[in-house]
């Protein structure tokens, strides 16, 4: 990028549209570091866009999961002269935007979007703070087409922001165990013999300090068996990134998904972006949007994956509207065998269709009867209300 | 104050090939007086670059290891207790008659009874000052990190005894980070931030070429292309984890003391250890041998 004398001036205004574009696709931003990557900007030299970029990218994000949206957002911003003139005259209040070609992920091209011309085509409240955001339930046609074509397409700047914040703020707690070995620690009851003695070594026998020694806690494994049949696959897409941001703490963690057939996930679950972890899902998973066939899917994993619950310590975290239409007699052979090998069984129900809900149908029924806990939410239209129920029945049975 | 391209080429001279986007940060943390965290796999080079960084500015270079459990008197000071004692018995014996005890306590917390450790020497380094590599701060716990934030933001400390001990040359401060766990806000908030790749084809021949001279051209090419394929999908997802630099020049010193020409499964598979660590691993890599030795991209 040339930049000639006469913008240098303009420079920190620039930058500052930059630093809010990132803002708006979902980094955490301040103007404290935006005043550091000005005083970056300078030091490094306006000549090089590829030092300047590694220069900005060292300030301005500190976390691995924005990389590659700064990469992205840097290249669209810096690339034409236009888009970044566009920019910044959205800074003035009355300025429409152009739409930017369409190859980037969706929250840098929201973040490209002006927020005048955002607000518009949201028609949303702008009054609103900045981070309520209500999942409509009357997704439009195309939105609904466009799932039913089983494109987990990546997120858009508000749903990745929802996710995350949901993730953080209600955190899936899962319950621990006391393992076998002991770790030091502040409040333990024990004593921690070695570490005493050595320091009091060093102090010539007398013991002026008394480390202690506690048990170690470990995380139980989790298995995450998601429904993505005909009747999930309106919600499938936010679920998964939202399980995936949710969970992403724990290592010992099992992801299947399953319609018909049972898919293992475990590795795509590990990328670290959502998007990525999508476009993994869109790959991989076969059968999106078919049929439910439960007792199938379980059998499957007996077969397939058999050393995926670990050492029958496993939580399996069933997520389905118990619709099954296979033979339930299969289904209830797989839930038998599942309960043996796993500590809990958590079903979640994530379309309860009506308030005297009785489990007439098979599969259902089945899984009342085996489940150890039961939380059944009206329907994910709050992504909230999953949250909080994820966490409840996962806490609910603790040791 | 050298550039960016003054510091690849120092880097170089001692001993380290640096990409343009870690110089850049390194540039940047002397520049504006950051810290600097450097976050990325293991064997990527992070602990390297400070030691080649601390030669190149000529300063000395001061090693903080964490580990779960790190206290502050491991890492600040401690008073030498024994030679305190032994101070106090001398001075008991010599005189025959007791001294008074706030002279006794004054000479008994001198300068010279306390033990330094690596962030108290920081503070203290003479001209031009020190470069602090704190590794693996992610394995220290929380009130450790709540202290580091303190010092990073004012490099001093006080010590009850002797007063503030404010730092007189401003250390060059690097953290490393192996991501086992995400580091508080705070910290990373103080610090510029850097994320470590593996390095692409070319930048490895270089690094085979200037650590490991006595190999033959043909063969550091072939290292580096096994290796760089090793990392890369489909093959990076069968193995738990990736090799690292060390690893490839390793395996190149090998194969050199082996009097290799050619790689061949063969060797591959005498030589899997270096590459791997992991019983599972290195079981996995037998079966691609093939594969990698292959000449497509």
């Amino acid at each position: 990028m040339q930049l000639g004398d006469a913008r240098v001036g303009k420079w920190p205004v620039n930058l500052l549209g930059f630093a809010r574009a990132l803002r708006r696709s979902g980094v955490p931003m301040d103007s404290a570091k935006i005043a550091l990557s000005v005083q970056a900007a300078l030091a490094i030299g306006l000549e090089h866009k590829a030092d300047l970029k590694a220069a900005l990218a060292c300030v301005l994000i500190n976390r691995l999961e924005d990389r590659a949206v700064f990469h992205e957002l840097f290249d669209a911003y810096f690339k034409d002269p236009q888009v970044a003139n566009q920019l910044l005259a959205q800074m003035l209040p009355t300025a429409q935007g152009e739409a930017v070609p369409n190859k980037r992920k969706p929250r840098v091209n929201e973040a490209l979007t002006p927020k005048r011309a955002q607000d518009t085509l949201k028609s949303s409240d702008s009054s609103k703070k900045d981070q309520e955001f209500e999942l409509d339930a009357a997704m439009t046609a195309s939105d609904m087409a466009r799932l039913r074509q089983s494109d987990f397409g990546a997120l858009g700047a508000e749903e990745f922001k929802l996710v995350q914040r949901l993730a953080m703020q209600i955190p899936m707690v899962l319950p621990t165990y006391a393992t076998r070995r002991q770790r030091a620690s502040r409040v333990g009851r024990g004593l921690n013999w070695p570490r005493t003695f050595r320091q009091a070594l060093k102090t010539e026998g007398e013991f002026l300090d008394l480390p202690k020694r506690g048990p170690q806690r470990q995380a139980l494994p989790l298995m995450i068996i998601v429904d993505i049949s005909g009747s999930m696959e309106r919600y499938a897409r936010l679920l998964l990134a939202f399980l995936h941001q949710a969970s992403s703490q724990y290592t010992k963690r099992e992801v299947m998904v399953f319609g018909t057939e049972l898919t293992r996930l475990t590795a795509i679950f590990q990328r670290v972006d959502p998007d990525d972890m999508l476009e993994g899902v869109n790959e991989t998973v076969k059968d999106f949007g078919a049929g439910t066939l439960l007792g199938r899917s379980l059998n499957a994993i007996k077969v397939r994956y058999p050393r995926a619950l670990v050492a029958k310590r496993s939580i399996v975290l069933l997520i389905t509207d118990g619709l099954d239409t296979g033979d339930s007699q299969e289904l209830e052979e797989s839930l038998q065998w599942l309960k043996r090998h796993c500590k809990t069984l958590c079903w979640l129900n994530p379309l309860l269709r009506f308030e005297a809900y009785q489990p007439l149908a098979k599969g259902a029924s089945l899984l009342d009867r085996y489940a150890d806990a039961k939380i059944a939410i009206h329907n994910l239209t709050h992504l909230e209300q999953l949250a909080k129920a994820l966490a409840r029945v996962v806490s609910s049975k603790r040791e | 104050m050298m550039s960016v391209d003054g510091l690849i080429v120092a880097l170089r001279a001692q001993g380290y090939e640096a990409d343009r986007a870690t110089a850049t940060s390194v540039y940047l943390s002397l520049a504006l007086e950051r810290p600097l965290l450097l976050e990325g796999e293991p064997g990527v080079g992070k602990t390297e670059l400070a030691k080649a960084l601390a030669k190149v500015l000529g300063r000395s270079l001061l090693r903080l290891q964490c580990y779960d459990g790190l206290e502050l008197r491991d890492a600040l000071y401690e008073w030498n207790y024994a030679a305190q004692m032994l101070h106090l018995r001398a001075a008991g014996i010599q005189d025959g008659q007791p001294n008074s005890v706030p002279s006794l306590e004054q000479e008994v917390y001198q300068s010279k009874y306390l033990i330094r450790r690596p962030l108290l020497q920081a503070l203290e380094a003479p001209a031009p000052g020190a470069v602090l590599l704190i590794d693996e701060v992610d394995r220290a716990d929380e009130p450790f990190e709540a202290f580091l934030l303190e010092y990073l933001g004012e490099y001093q400390v006080s010590i009850p005894e002797l007063g503030t001990i404010k730092a007189s040359n401003k250390p060059v401060t690097i953290l490393t980070s192996n991501r086992t766990r995400d580091l508080n806000d705070a910290v990373k908030r103080r610090c510029l931030f850097h994320w470590m790749d593996y390095p692409d084809r070319e930048r490895e021949l270089s690094i085979l070429r200037s650590q490991v001279p006595q190999a033959s051209e043909a063969l550091s090419e072939q290292v580096s292309r096994i290796v760089n394929k090793l990392r890369s999908a489909p093959f990076a997802d069968a193995f738990s984890r990736s090799p690292g630099i060390a690893e490839s020049v390793e395996w190149a010193r090998a194969l050199v003391a082996l009097n290799t020409l050619v790689v061949d499964p063969e060797v591959i598979g005498d030589t899997a250890g270096i590459l791997f660590k992991q019983r599972e691993d290195v079981a996995q890599l037998l079966p691609m041998s093939h594969a990698l030795l292959s000449q497509d991209e």
